[in-house]
C-alpha cells in the first residue's frame, strides 16, 4: 500500500487541515451520524481509503490466518505511515474509529497468537482516541501486545500511553499489585523521550512513578543540561521530601557529566557539605576548585578545606584564601575603580537639598544629634567598602590639628559607638587597614567610642576569615565587661564576624551570658542573636537550649519589653530554612509565658520556612493575620514578615505574597499595617519592583507614622544599592514633607543611604547564582534588622541603631569580575540583559533579552544575566556572577 | 628560636626571631624597632586570643613559619573635644527657636483663626515688642482702664510666650481678655464661638495698645503705637457746589484700598480710597451739600498697614459678602504718589540717597554678575535684608529714640506680613498669617502650623479664586541712616 498521499493529512497549513480540524473535532462526540454525513465530501481519495480499511477490517475477521495476518499487517502499516500534524486524527485512524468496536470484539474471540498480539498492538493505538476515560484500554491491549518498538507509533501514542501509566501506578499503589510490567515499559518510554527531545515528559513520567534515578541511564551529553534544568526548577513547586529527591538526582547527573559548578550548586542548596567535598574530592583542575571556593566564598559559608580536598598544602592554602573572602575588597575596588565612583560622597551628596525648592530646613548652624547620626549611617552605607569618605577618614592632621572637631565626637552618646563603627562599615572586608584604623578607638576612655571600635571590629570581619581570628582575640576580652554598651557592642561584634561559622569558641563564651541572671535583657537579647547568626540554620541544640531557658525564666515584665522580640528570632535563626527540624523546639516553646508563646511559634516557623516556598506555611501565616487580636499581642508582625520569608523563594509565589500583603493592608488590624511594608521590603529586596514602590511610596504617607516610617525605610530596602532615581526622588520628597518630624526624617535619611548603598555597587539580596542559592547569613542579616524595626520607635529611633548594621551581613557586591587563571582581572566584553526562563524549552534558545554589551568588570541588577560575547574565553562557572575565572579557548581562532 | 612573620596592616615583616626563653614582651619591643608601634599598644592575635605580656610562650605552641597578625598604631589617640558640640535636642526651647528661624504657632481655640493670624502678623514686629516689654511704665496713667491694661499684658505676655516656644502655643488668656475687653469678639452662634472679622481685631487690638502704650508724660516723643502704626492725612474738602474749600488733618492706622471695577492693583485701590465724597452741611450754602475730600500723606508710620477692603455687607444674605477680584500688591511699595506736597520735600533727600546706595550696590552687582547666579529679585532681597538689618541693629540699642531720630524714611516700603482669607465672607472661611522673618524667609503660620514658603508665593495671594487671598497687607519702612 502506498503510504498517505493526502496533501491535507501530512500538511500543517492550507484550507485542507483546517477543514480536517472541524470535521474531526465534531464527531468525537457523535462519530455515527456524521460519519454517513462524511462520506458525501470525502475526497475519493479519502474513500478509497476508507474502502480499504473496512475491508482490512473485514478479513482481519476472515477465518483464514494468512488473510488475517496480511490482512493486520497492511493495517498496522497503514496507521503507522499516516502518523500526521500534532493536530488532527491521522485519516486511517479516523476510519477505523467505527470499527473499533468489531475489532475489539474479535479480539475477545481470538486464540492467543502471534496475530492476536498484532491484534492487540493495533487496538492499543486505536485506544488512543476511542477508549473512554478511566479505562486506560490502550495500556491494557500495549501489555497484551508484541511489545514492540514503542515509538514507532508515534510521539502522540507514547505521551498517551505515559498518562496512562501515571493512573495505572497509582491504582496499583493503593491496591499494592506488581508494577514490574509497567516499569518495564516506563523504561521504554523514556528512553524514547529522552531520545526526543522530551526530557520534561520522561522527567514527569518517572516523578508519578517514583523511579527518578532510571533517569541516570539515560541522559546522555546532549540533554543532561536541560534535564536537570527542569529537575532544578520544579524542585521548587514539589512537596517535601520529593524535591530534596529531585535535586540529588540532578546532583548525581552533574557529578556524572563532570558540571561540577552546577553540582556544588545543587550541593550548597541541599546544604549537604559532604557532597560539596564530593564536588572537591572528584575535580582535579585547580582552576575550577578556585571556581569552586569563588562560590562559596560568596554562599557566605565556612567551609574548611582538607588533604583529601586538595591533597597540595601551597594549593589548599590558596583555595582556603579564595574561600575566606580575602579577595573581596580587592576585587570591590577594582571594579569601583573600573566604574570611576571612587570619590567619597559625603551625606550632602546624597540629600541633594539643592534639588528641592525652598523647603530646605532653615537653621543647619546648629548640629542636631539625630541628623548627624542619620549621617553617620548614609556616610557609611554609601561609601561602603571604599576605605574612604568624607567624615570619618578624613587625614588626622585635619581632625586633629583644625578647630573643627571630628565627626566622631558630633554624635552624641550611643550615637558615638555607631559613628565609630561606621568606620568598620567604610573598611568593610578590609581587615588589614580597617583593623589598623580602628584601633585608636580602642584606647578611647569613652565607653560609647570603645564599644563601637568593638562592633567596627565585627562589622569589617563580616564575611572574612583569617586564620589569626583577629575578631575572636580582640572582642574576647570585652564581653564581660562592666558596661552593658561595650559588651554590646562586642557581643553583637562576634556575631557579625562569625556569623555561619559555628565557632565552638564563641558558643563557650557567649553561652554563659544567657545563664547569668544578672546581664540586662539588652546584652542578653543581643547574645541571642549574635548565637543566632553565629549558629545559623545549624539546629544547635546547646545554643536552642541556652536561648529557652531565658525565654523560661526572665520575667513577665522584661519579656514585654522591645528587644525581647530578638529572643526567639535568635532561636529561630538557629533553624533558618531548616523546616521539620525545629518541630521540637516549637513544641518546647507552647510552654513559655503566654506573653511570647504565640510570637515566639511565629517566628520559630517563619525562619524555619524561610526560603523554602512553603504555600501552606503560608497560608498558615495569613490565617494568624486574620486573627482579631487582644491588645499588647505582638506575634502577627512575625507572622507577616514570615509570609514574606517563605514566599521569597521563587517568583510566582512571590507576586502572590504581595498581592495577599496587599489585601493584609486594606483589612488588617494596625499592627499587621506595620509590617507590611517591611515584609514587601524583604520581597523585593534591592529589586524596585514598580508597583511595590508605588505601595510603598503612598504608605509613606500614611496617617499612622509607624506605618510611614516602615514604608520608608523599605523603600530604601526595595532600592537599596540600585541608585534608583525614582526612589531617591521620593525619598528627597519626603525628606521635605517630614522636614519637621525628626523621626520620621531620620528614617527618610536611612532609606536615602540605602539606595545609593556603596555608591550603587552592592546588593542586600540574599539570593545569588540566577536567584537559585539563598545565603543563610544574609538573610539572616535581613530578618535581625526587619524584626527589630517592627518596634521602630523603641529600637532603631531608641539607642540601638547600630541594628541597622546587620545588613552588612547581606551586602554584596553585585558585579561581574571575570579573572584569568593567575586571578588578575581581565576585562573581556560581555552581554547583560534580563534572564529568561528557558526552562522546559527545547534546542538552545535565548538566555538573555534586551541585552546591552560591556567590558567587565560589569555591574548585574536584579533579574539581570550576563553571558560571555567572545568565543576567546571559556568561564569555569556557568553562571557570570561574582568572580568568575576565564580560561583560554583553545579552539578560537582569531576572525582573520 | 622559631622564626615567625608577622602581618601589620599591609606590611608583612617575614623572619622574626622570637626567643622563646623571654616574656613575650621581648618580642614586641621586637616589633617596636619594626613598626614604630609601642608596646602596650600593640595587640597581637596568637589562635584563640591576644598576647599576653606574661604569657608562656611554650604554652602558646607558636610554630616555626607560623603567621602572626599585629593590630595597633602610633597614631594618637582620639580624645574628646573639651567642648563637645551643642546638639539641637539639649538645647532649651528658646534657643531652638532661633535656629528654627521662625516662632511658634498658636493653637486654634474654636474659630479663633482671626485672632491667631493678626497676633502672628504683629508679632512680627520687633519694635512692637520692644515696646511691649517696658509696659507697664512706672507711673501708670489713669486713663488706661482696667480692661485695655489687662488685654495689653496679655499681649506682651503671648509674644513673649511665642517667642520662647518652638511648640505650639495656646492663647488662652489673651483671648479671655480679648473678648472681655471687646465682647464682640465672644459672640456666639449654636452655642459655639463665631468667627470673626480679622480686620475688626487687628483694629481694635491697635487702637487698645495705642491707648495703653502712650506714654504717661505727654512732653517725650508722640506715643510709640503712634509712630509705629500711625498714618497722618491731610485733606482738602472741597464743595464743587459752592466752591468752599478746607482743610482737615486726621491720623488713621491703617490705609484703605478701595476695590472697584477699575482696580487691579494696589496702587489704584489706595488712590481710590484716599478720595471720598460726603454730604455734610455747607455754611454758605445753607443745607447739606457734596463735599469732595482729596486726602494725602502728610507722616508715614515705620509700618504701614494698608487694609484691602474686600468684604462689604450684603443685605439679602445678611452677612459680609467677599469681591474675589484680583488685585496685585507689590513686594516693594513706594508711596511717594500719595504723600503731601510737604512731605514729599522732606522725602526728597533720603530717597536720592537711597537711590544712590542702591544704584552703587546694583553697580558692584554687575560687575560680579558674571561669578553669581542669583537673579534680581534675590538681590533685591538681599538688599533688603542688608539695610533691615542695620537697622534692626541699631534699634535694639537700649537708648531706642536717638537712633531713630537719625533714621530717615524714603517712602519706599517692604512687604513684611501678609494676613489672608481663604472663603465667601468675613465671618466664615480661614485666616492665615504669611510673616517674613528676620532671616528674609517667609512663613505661613496656619494657626498651630508654620510652614516655610516661597517668596514668589507671597505675592500670589493677591485674590481672583477661591486660594488665600490677602486682606491686610503690613509694609516696613526702609529707611536710611542721615
Amino acid at each position: 500500500m502506498a503510504p498517505a498521499e493526502d496533501p491535507n493529512s501530512t500538511g500543517s497549513t492550507g484550507g485542507g487541515a483546517t477543514r480536517d480540524q472541524a470535521s474531526v473535532k465534531v464527531p468525537a462526540k457523535d462519530p455515527k451520524k456524521k460519519d454517513e454525513k462524511k462520506d458525501e465530501d470525502l475526497s475519493e481519495e479519502d474513500l478509497a481509503l476508507k474502502q480499504q480499511l473496512e475491508l482490512y477490517v473485514e478479513r482481519a475477521q476472515d477465518s483464514d490466518p494468512g488473510l488475517q495476518k496480511a490482512a493486520l499487517e497492511s493495517m498496522r502499516q497503514e496507521i503507522r505511515t499516516a502518523t500526521s500534524s500534532m493536530t488532527s486524527v491521522p485519516k486511517p485512524l479516523k476510519f477505523l474509529r467505527p470499527h473499533y468496536g468489531t475489532l475489539q470484539a474479535h479480539y475477545e474471540k481470538m486464540a492467543d497468537s502471534d496475530l492476536k498480539k498484532l491484534l492487540a498492538d493495533i487496538l492499543s493505538v486505536l485506544a488512543l482516541t476511542m477508549s473512554p476515560e478511566g479505562e486506560r484500554a490502550s495500556l491494557k491491549y500495549r501489555l497484551l501486545g508484541s511489545e514492540g518498538d514503542i515509538g514507532s507509533w508515534g510521539h502522540e501514542y507514547v505521551r498517551n500511553l505515559a498518562g496512562e501509566i501515571s493512573q495505572e501506578y497509582a491504582k496499583r499503589q493503593t491496591e499494592e499489585a506488581l508494577i514490574d510490567d509497567l516499569m518495564e515499559l516506563v523504561g521504554q518510554i523514556v528512553a524514547f523521550h529522552m531520545k526526543h527531545n522530551a526530557e520534561p515528559e520522561a522527567v514527569d513520567l518517572l516523578m508519578e512513578v517514583e523511579d527518578l534515578d532510571l533517569l541516570v541511564e539515560h541522559v546522555d551529553n546532549a540533554n543532561y543540561k536541560r534535564t536537570c534544568l527542569y529537575l532544578t526548577s520544579s524542585a521548587k513547586y514539589l512537596p517535601g521530601p520529593d524535591d530534596m529527591l529531585v535535586l540529588d538526582i540532578a546532583y548525581t547527573i552533574y557529578m556524572k557529566f563532570e558540571e561540577f559548578p552546577r553540582a556544588l550548586q545543587i550541593a550548597l542548596y541541599l546544604d549537604n557539605m559532604q557532597y560539596v567535598k564530593q564536588v572537591f574530592t572528584s575535580c582535579n583542575d585547580l582552576r575550577k576548585k578556585q571556581q569552586f571556593c569563588f562560590i562559596l566564598a560568596r554562599h557566605g559559608i565556612t567551609f574548611e578545606l582538607d588533604d583529601e580536598m586538595s591533597p597540595e598544602d601551597e594549593e589548599r592554602e590558596s583555595l582556603q584564601e579564595i574561600i575566606n573572602n580575602t579577595k573581596l575588597s580587592e576585587g570591590y575596588l577594582t571594579l569601583a575603580r573600573d566604574i570611576e565612583v571612587m570619590e567619597p560622597k559625603s551625606p550632602e551628596d546624597i540629600y541633594k537639598a539643592h534639588l528641592l525648592d525652598g523647603r530646605a530646613s532653615g537653621g543647619g548652624s546648629v548640629d542636631s544629634a539625630r541628623q548627624n547620626l542619620a549621617g553617620t549611617f548614609v556616610n557609611a552605607f554609601v561609601n561602603a567598602g571604599f576605605g574612604q569618605d568624607k567624615l570619618m577618614t578624613v587625614p588626622s592632621e585635619v581632625s586633629s590639628g583644625g578647630s573643627s572637631t571630628s565627626w566622631l565626637f558630633k554624635n552624641k552618646d550611643h550615637g558615638k559607638a555607631s559613628a565609630a563603627a561606621s568606620l568598620g562599615m567604610i573598611l568593610l572586608w578590609d581587615v588589614d587597614s580597617g583593623l589598623a584604623q580602628l584601633d585608636k578607638y580602642f584606647h578611647s576612655t569613652d565607653t560609647h567610642v570603645v564599644a563601637g571600635a568593638l562592633l567596627g571590629v565585627g562589622i569589617v570581619n563580616c564575611g572574612i576569615k583569617n586564620d589569626c581570628d583577629p575578631a575572636l582575640a580582640l572582642l574576647a576580652d570585652y564581653i564581660d565587661k562592666e558596661d552593658s554598651s561595650i559588651r554590646i557592642g562586642a557581643i553583637m561584634g562576634l556575631g557579625l564576624a562569625y556569623a555561619g561559622s559555628q565557632n565552638e569558641q564563641i558558643r563557650s563564651k557567649l553561652t554563659p551570658i544567657l545563664g547569668d541572671a544578672k546581664s540586662s535583657l539588652d546584652v542578653i537579647a543581643f547574645t541571642a542573636i549574635s548565637l543566632g547568626l553565629v549558629y545559623v540554620g545549624s539546629c544547635n541544640e546547646e545554643v536552642a537550649q541556652a536561648i529557652i531557658f531565658v525565654l523560661m525564666d526572665r520575667s513577665e515584665s522584661e519579656l514585654g519589653e522591645a528587644l525581647a522580640r530578638l529572643l526567639p528570632l535568635g532561636l529561630g535563626l538557629l533553624y533558618l530554612g531548616k523546616q521539620e527540624s525545629v518541630e521540637a523546639t516549637a513544641e518546647v516553646s507552647k510552654t513559655f509565658n503566654e506573653k511570647i508563646r504565640k510570637h515566639c511559634d511565629m517566628t520559630l516557623l517563619s525562619c524555619a520556612y524561610a526560603g523554602t516556598g512553603n504555600v501552606l506555611k503560608v497560608q498558615h501565616f495569613l490565617g494568624q493575620c486574620a486573627q482579631h487580636l487582644e491588645k499588647g499581642e505582638t506575634y502577627q508582625g512575625p507572622a507577616v514578615l514570615g509570609i514574606a520569608m517563605v514566599a521569597m523563594a521563587e517568583e510566582l509565589g512571590l507576586e502572590m505574597a504581595i498581592r495577599s500583603l496587599e489585601h493584609l493592608l486594606q483589612y488588617g488590624e494596625q499592627n499587621i499595617r506595620r509590617a507590611v511594608p517591611l515584609a514587601l521590603g524583604l520581597l523585593c529586596i534591592s529589586n524596585p519592583k514598580v508597583n511595590v514602590m508605588d505601595t510603598l511610596s503612598r504608605l509613606s504617607h500614611d496617617a499612622d507614622t509607624e506605618v510611614a516610617m516602615a514604608a520608608i525605610v523599605s523603600l530604601g530596602l526595595i532600592g537599596a544599592g540600585t541608585n534608583n532615581a525614582r526612589i531617591a526622588g521620593m525619598l528627597r520628597n519626603l525628606s521635605s514633607y517630614y522636614y519637621k518630624d525628626a523621626s520620621l526624617l531620620f528614617c527618610v535619611r536611612i532609606g536615602q543611604g540605602l539606595v545609593h548603598l556603596g555608591k550603587g555597587l552592592l546588593t542586600l539580596s540574599p539570593y545569588h547564582s540566577e536567584r537559585f542559592l539563598l545565603s543563610p547569613t544574609a538573610l539572616a542579616g535581613l530578618v535581625t534588622l526587619l524584626h527589630a524595626c517592627l518596634d521602630m520607635k523603641a529600637i532603631v529611633l531608641g539607642k540601638y541603631h547600630y541594628v541597622l548594621y546587620f545588613l552588612v551581613l547581606a551586602m554584596q557586591p553585585r558585579m561581574l569580575m571575570t579573572v584569568d587563571e593567575n586571578l588578575k582581572p581581565l576585562s573581556v566584553p560581555v552581554r547583560v540583559g534580563q534572564a529568561v526562563d528557558v526552562v522546559g524549552q527545547a534546542g538552545r534558545p535565548k538566555t538573555i533579552t534586551g541585552f546591552q554589551t560591556h567590558s567587565t568588570p560589569v555591574l548585574l541588577s536584579a533579574g539581570d544575566r550576563a553571558e560571555l560575547a567572545t568565543e576567546k574565553y571559556v568561564p569555569l562557572s556557568p553562571i557570570l556572577e561574582g568572580f568568575v575565572i576565564l580560561k583560554e579557548n583553545p579552539e578560537y581562532r582569531e576572525d582573520n | 628560636m622559631p622564626t615567625v612573620s608577622v602581618k601589620w596592616q599591609k606590611e608583612l615583616f617575614s623572619n622574626v626571631e622570637i626567643d622563646t626563653s623571654q616574656s613575650p614582651y621581648v618580642f614586641k619591643c621586637q616589633l617596636y624597632d619594626l613598626t614604630g608601634v609601642p608596646p602596650e599598644r600593640q595587640k597581637i592575635m596568637v589562635k584563640g586570643g591576644l598576647l599576653k605580656d606574661d604569657a608562656d610562650w611554650s604554652k602558646l605552641g607558636v610554630k616555626e613559619g607560623q603567621k602572626l597578625m599585629m593590630m595597633g598604631t602610633a597614631d594618637e589617640i582620639v580624645k574628646a573635644p573639651e567642648k563637645g558640640p551643642v546638639f539641637a535636642e539639649d538645647m532649651p526651647e528658646e534657643e531652638q527657636v532661633i535656629h528654627m528661624g521662625h516662632s511658634a504657632g498658636l493653637f486654634n481655640l474654636g474659630n479663633t483663626c482671626y485672632m491667631n493670624s493678626t497676633v502672628q502678623c504683629l508679632h512680627s514686629v520687633p519694635e512692637l515688642k520692644s515696646a511691649l516689654i517696658k509696659y507697664p511704665p512706672p507711673v501708670r496713667s489713669n486713663e488706661v482702664d482696667q480692661t485695655s491694661h489687662l488685654l495689653t499684658v496679655a499681649t506682651r505676655d503671648l509674644f513673649n510666650d511665642l517667642d520662647k516656644n518652638v511648640k505650639p502655643v495656646a492663647p488662652m488668656r489673651f483671648l479671655t481678655e480679648l473678648r472681655k475687653k471687646y465682647p464682640q469678639f465672644a459672640q456666639l452662634q449654636n452655642g459655639v464661638y463665631m468667627q470673626q472679622d480679622a480686620e475688626e481685631c487687628w483694629t481694635q487690638l491697635i487702637y487698645t495698645l495705642s491707648q495703653s502704650l502712650k506714654s504717661p508724660s505727654s512732653s517725650e516723643a508722640p506715643d510709640a503705637m503712634k509712630r509705629l502704626f500711625g498714618i497722618d492725612l491731610v485733606s482738602r474738602v472741597h464743595c464743587p457746589e459752592s466752591g468752599e474749600e478746607s482743610a482737615e488733618t486726621e491720623s488713621v492706622y491703617s490705609l484703605k484700598c478701595h476695590i472697584s471695577q477699575e482696580v487691579n492693583h494696589l496702587h489704584e485701590g489706595l488712590k481710590h480710597g484716599l478720595k471720598s465724597e460726603l454730604e455734610k452741611a455747607s455754611p454758605s450754602l445753607g443745607r447739606s451739600a457734596l463735599y469732595l475730600k482729596d486726602s494725602r500723606i502728610n507722616d508715614l508710620p515705620r509700618y504701614l498697614t494698608i487694609q484691602f477692603v474686600r468684604f462689604f455687607w450684603k443685605r439679602e444674605s445678611n452677612q459680609k459678602a467677599k469681591i474675589l477680584r484680583k488685585v496685585d500688591y507689590p513686594l516693594e511699595l513706594d508711596v511717594y504718589d500719595f504723600c503731601s506736597e510737604d512731605l514729599r520735600k522732606r522725602l526728597e533727600v533720603p530717597r536720592r540717597i537711597l537711590r544712590d546706595e542702591e544704584g552703587k550696590k546694583l553697580g558692584l552687582k554687575t560687575s560680579d554678575k558674571n561669578s553669581g547666579s542669583t537673579d534680581d529679585d534675590v538681590k533685591m532681597a538681599e538688599a533688603e535684608a542688608s539695610s533691615n538689618r542695620s537697622g534692626d541693629s541699631s534699634k535694639c540699642e537700649p537708648v531706642e529714640d536717638v537712633p531713630e531720630k537719625e533714621k530717615a524714611l524714603t517712602g519706599i516700603y517692604d512687604l513684611v506680613a501678609v494676613l489672608t482669607h481663604k472663603g465667601r465672607s468675613a465671618d466664615s472661611g480661614h485666616y492665615v498669617a504669611w510673616v517674613k522673618q528676620e532671616n528674609g524667609k517667609w512663613i505661613q503660620f496656619d494657626d498651630d502650623n508654620p510652614i516655610p514658603q516661597r517668596e514668589d508665593d507671597i505675592t500670589r495671594l493677591s485674590g481672583g479664586g477661591d486660594w488665600h487671598m490677602a486682606y491686610i497687607c503690613m509694609y516696613k519702612a526702609r529707611v536710611i541712616p542721615m
